[in-house]
């Protein structure tokens, strides 16, 4: 039962480090950015959800649409008037504003929030569903659920509407988003945006199922990044299925090989995966 | 060419797909030492992909390259270098941020036998072809800043400086004005004329008539046709799945 | 020959400092000179052939171990600690960098990522490392004696990248760097100068890993692998100008002087306008203060929105 127990926890939380990781290859893949910071808005919508709970009483999961609307806007302006100014240097210039961008928001964070660990905690916090003597925490099931949400929205969103063609049509070539009537730096800024507010809820949901603090950022950011490796910038469902190999595999290592290897497991994977896949796929990224 | 010669390159049944599609396929033929090649056929034919696999840059999924005697296919395209194959890319690659005469001194610093290994004499070779190639004007500039035809001689120069006996040249006059395309072929028959064997890629046909001793023709990755220029510019199949196709 | 002199003369100075400063100014050299060290290794690799690494973390824990086992639970002489540290970080250079040197751009600076957090994971598990709990090495007071260590150490790096620059060896870096492609079919075995430079940069890390490491007296796994460190190393050879002999080191100079000043008000702050600092560098002076040197000569103070113009969408 441990064992089935184990991969339950392990198959719920991936589905929350998914959701994370999707915001990640949606602006890798059309935008061409690692985001550093990806992780740092995460944080900052842990925040927004937690404050918009403790502060003004809604629920968190219903706050989440709320914490994706103000992150998508902070997505928004920090493309469209500062990495738009950058997008056509040198790659390692890319990741070095974004990192420059991660201090920024972690330090402003501890400014305005302090170092203190903050959890959100619903009056359902401690409910659980039993079931063949698996225990099932609710809030977990709702993260995983409303992570499976998510991506099928995104899906919708990239497969079946205007907005959605047109992001597909940059990731491939950018002079084809202008024969979409769009103005690419736009289109950038609104990815960008995207991006933030998968992070943003994703956010929520950690708080929920974890702790937030200013520093969470980075060993998310690595998370996010790995699972994006694995899952493939393509395809939404590739990448929740990557986040539940990661969940899984942390699970599993935090109980068979000790708790301390449970970050150097997902980068020991990825090692693994980066060398053992042939380098001729891996080119140009 | 007497049917005894040993000749300088042989392909064996080169296959190289591309997600299942056949890029290059099961193509065989011989270079025989100082001869010029020209290889043609629509965009799309395989023929990039066939110096790709010649230089290196790709693995063929079957077939052998014998070069000289020895067996290549599974080589790295530095060592490939090492025992006298160059190549001009057709989506030219120039060393951007470099000056002319550093893209040039590469070439020589680590070409055929490994290079030059003084980078004083290296450089020198790199000037004499810049006169040959009429560069010379442009030594000190960035490679990023020459122009069109410029690159193409720029990429000429890079090759010629790794002293090849076998040299690939991908659309070297593509984009050329007739006064340079007459210029490059000159510089082309001059290489021949000094010992290398030369397998030409071009579009220009008055060019590959006036170069080439043989022509061979792609067309979905399979060879279609090969012989005398005339010959091969005149049948039927080839007009049709090349020249045909450019008409219509 | 003007140059070689303006140098000596720097170096001259920079030896002869420390007897004329106090024990806190030789304590922010010491840091510094290490911090430039670290800097230059990083530009061997990540200046030369552009493949940014963020496993030199992980040579500079390794550099740090070596010479805190040899040191406190072996009780070998520091020499023998530091040749130690160097060796480990060396092999790992080699057994680790020929798989992911294949890998380009983002990949290959991801997948050097995990390396320090890996490493950190299994000595914090390992007996002779001391475990999660680290090492303490002999105390030894002779700050001088580190601060003209870490003089040394920086001096041989540079004229390592010196030569480098000169040689046939950079050049083949250096085509790496602008076309690898290209590089390759050119005879240059790519693989081979990676790994080679990646050694060069490791062997440099870990001995500045280990002569921190007996000058502060104190390690844990923490400290020793912390990627902050690698990040800033990368930091400071991208803001003096990569795959430049001297930009690093002026880089890093400047940016250890910055944050010095900064640190001693108030840390939070500190970290916030380093943060900003990159970003501004990012966007103005991509290219770092070499290439900023030459744009001001040459168009003055329209570089900086030529930057922008040039590479803005």
């Amino acid at each position: 039962m441990l064992f089935a127990q184990i991969m339950v926890n392990g198959l719920l939380l991936g589905g929350l480090y998914g959701l994370m990781a999707l915001g990640m290859a949606l602006v890798w893949g059309v935008l061409n950015i690692v985001n550093l910071a990806h992780g740092a808005v995460v944080m900052l919508g842990g925040y927004c959800v937690y404050f918009l709970f403790t502060g003004a009483g809604i629920d968190p999961f219903a706050a989440l649409p709320i914490a994706m609307v103000v992150m998508f806007a902070l997505g928004y302006l920090l493309q469209r008037y500062v990495l738009n100014l950058i997008i056509r240097s040198a790659q390692l210039n890319t990741l070095l504003i974004t990192f420059g961008l991660d201090v920024v928001l972690t330090y402003l964070a501890q400014l305005a929030f302090s170092a203190d660990f903050r959890a959100i905690n619903p009056s359902y916090a401690g409910a659980n569903l039993t079931w063949m003597g698996v225990t099932i925490p609710l809030v977990r099931l709702g993260a995983f659920v409303t992570a499976l949400i998510l991506a099928g929205l995104l899906w919708a969103l990239l497969q079946r509407t205007r907005l959605g063609r047109a992001i597909r049509a940059t990731a491939q070539n950018l002079v084809a988003a202008r024969l979409y009537g769009v103005n690419p730096a736009q289109l950038y800024a609104v990815t960008f945006g995207l991006g933030a507010a998968l992070a943003g809820a994703a956010g929520g949901l950690y708080g929920m199922v974890s702790q937030v603090t200013p520093y969470v950022g980075a060993a998310l950011t690595a998370k996010s990044f790995v699972i994006t490796i694995m899952g493939g910038l393509e395809n939404p469902f590739g990448i929740l299925l990557g986040g539940v190999f990661i969940g899984i595999a942390e699970a599993l290592a935090a109980i068979y090989i000790g708790p301390t290897f449970t970050d150097a497991i997902s980068f020991g994977l990825l090692l693994l995966i980066l060398v053992a896949r042939p380098a001729r796929s891996l080119r140009g990224a | 060419m007497s049917a005894g010669a040993q000749p300088m390159l042989e392909a064996r049944g080169l296959t190289r797909r591309f997600h299942g599609l056949y890029a290059v396929n099961d193509v065989s033929f011989t270079l025989q030492p100082g001869e010029i090649l020209g290889l043609i056929g629509p965009n799309g034919a395989g023929k990039t992909t066939l110096i790709n696999l010649i230089s290196g840059t790709l693995f063929a999924d079957q077939g052998e390259l014998i070069f000289e005697d020895r067996r290549i296919e599974r080589l790295h395209p530095y060592q490939r270098a090492h025992i006298g194959i160059g190549r001009t890319f057709q989506v030219m690659k120039p060393f951007p941020r470099l000056s002319v005469l550093e893209n040039v001194t590469v070439g020589a610093l680590f070409g055929f036998g490994g290079g030059e290994r003084n980078r004083d004499k290296a450089r020198e070779q790199a000037r004499a072809l810049l006169e040959f190639t009429g560069l010379d004007r442009r030594m000190d500039q960035n490679a990023d800043q020459l122009g069109g035809p410029d690159r193409k001689r720029l990429e000429l120069a890079k090759a010629l400086a790794m002293r090849p006996k076998l040299l690939l040249l991908d659309e070297v006059m593509a984009g050329l004005n007739h006064v340079e395309v007459d210029e490059v072929v000159t510089i082309i028959k001059k290489i021949r004329d000094s010992g290398v064997t030369i397998l030409v890629i071009e579009h220009v046909m008055r060019a590959i008539r006036s170069l080439s001793d043989r022509i061979i023709v792609l067309h979905h990755g399979e060879k279609i046709a090969e012989g005398l220029p005339d010959t091969v510019l005149a049948d039927a199949r080839v007009v049709e799945a090349y020249l045909g196709k450019r008409r219509a | 020959m003007v140059r070689a002199i303006l140098l000596i003369l720097a170096v001259v100075f920079l030896a002869a400092a420390p007897f004329f400063g106090d024990a806190v100014m030789i304590q922010y050299g010491i840091d510094a000179l290490l911090f430039a060290t670290l800097a230059q290794a990083w530009n061997i690799l990540g200046g030369f052939t552009g493949y940014a690494s963020f496993g030199n973390s992980a040579f500079y824990g390794l550099g740090t171990y070596g010479t805190a086992i040899a040191m406190a639970q072996l009780h070998l002489p520091f020499w023998v600690g530091l040749s130690l540290g160097a060796f480990l970080a060396v092999l790992c250079a080699v057994v680790i960098g020929l798989p992911i040197l294949r890998l380009r751009g983002h990949y290959f600076a991801i997948a050097t990522l995990g390396l320090s957090a890996t490493l950190a994971a299994i000595i914090s598990n390992l007996d002779i490392s001391g475990r999660n709990i680290g090492l303490i090495l002999p105390l030894t007071r002779n700050d001088v004696g580190f601060y003209e260590e870490a003089l040394a150490l920086l001096v041989a790096s540079t004229l390592t990248v010196m030569w480098i620059a000169k040689s046939r060896f950079g050049m083949g870096l250096i085509a790496i760097r602008e076309d690898e492609d290209a590089a390759q079919v050119m005879g240059i075995n790519t693989t081979f100068y990676k790994v080679v430079a990646l050694m060069l940069s490791a062997f440099f890390t870990a001995i500045a890993g280990g002569i921190h490491a007996y000058w502060i007296t104190f390690i844990d796994p923490a400290s020793a692998f912390d990627l902050s460190l690698n990040v800033r190393m990368v930091i400071m050879a991208m803001f003096g100008g990569p795959g430049t002999v001297l930009g690093p080191v002026v880089g890093s100079f400047i940016l250890s002087a910055v944050y010095d000043a900064l640190a001693r008000s108030i840390s939070t702050a500190a970290a916030l306008l380093f943060g900003m600092v990159i970003v501004l560098a990012v966007i103005f002076m991509p290219r770092g203060l070499w290439d900023l040197g030459h744009g001001l000569r040459q168009v003055g103070w329209r570089y900086f929105l030529q930057n922008i113009r040039l590479h803005r969408l």
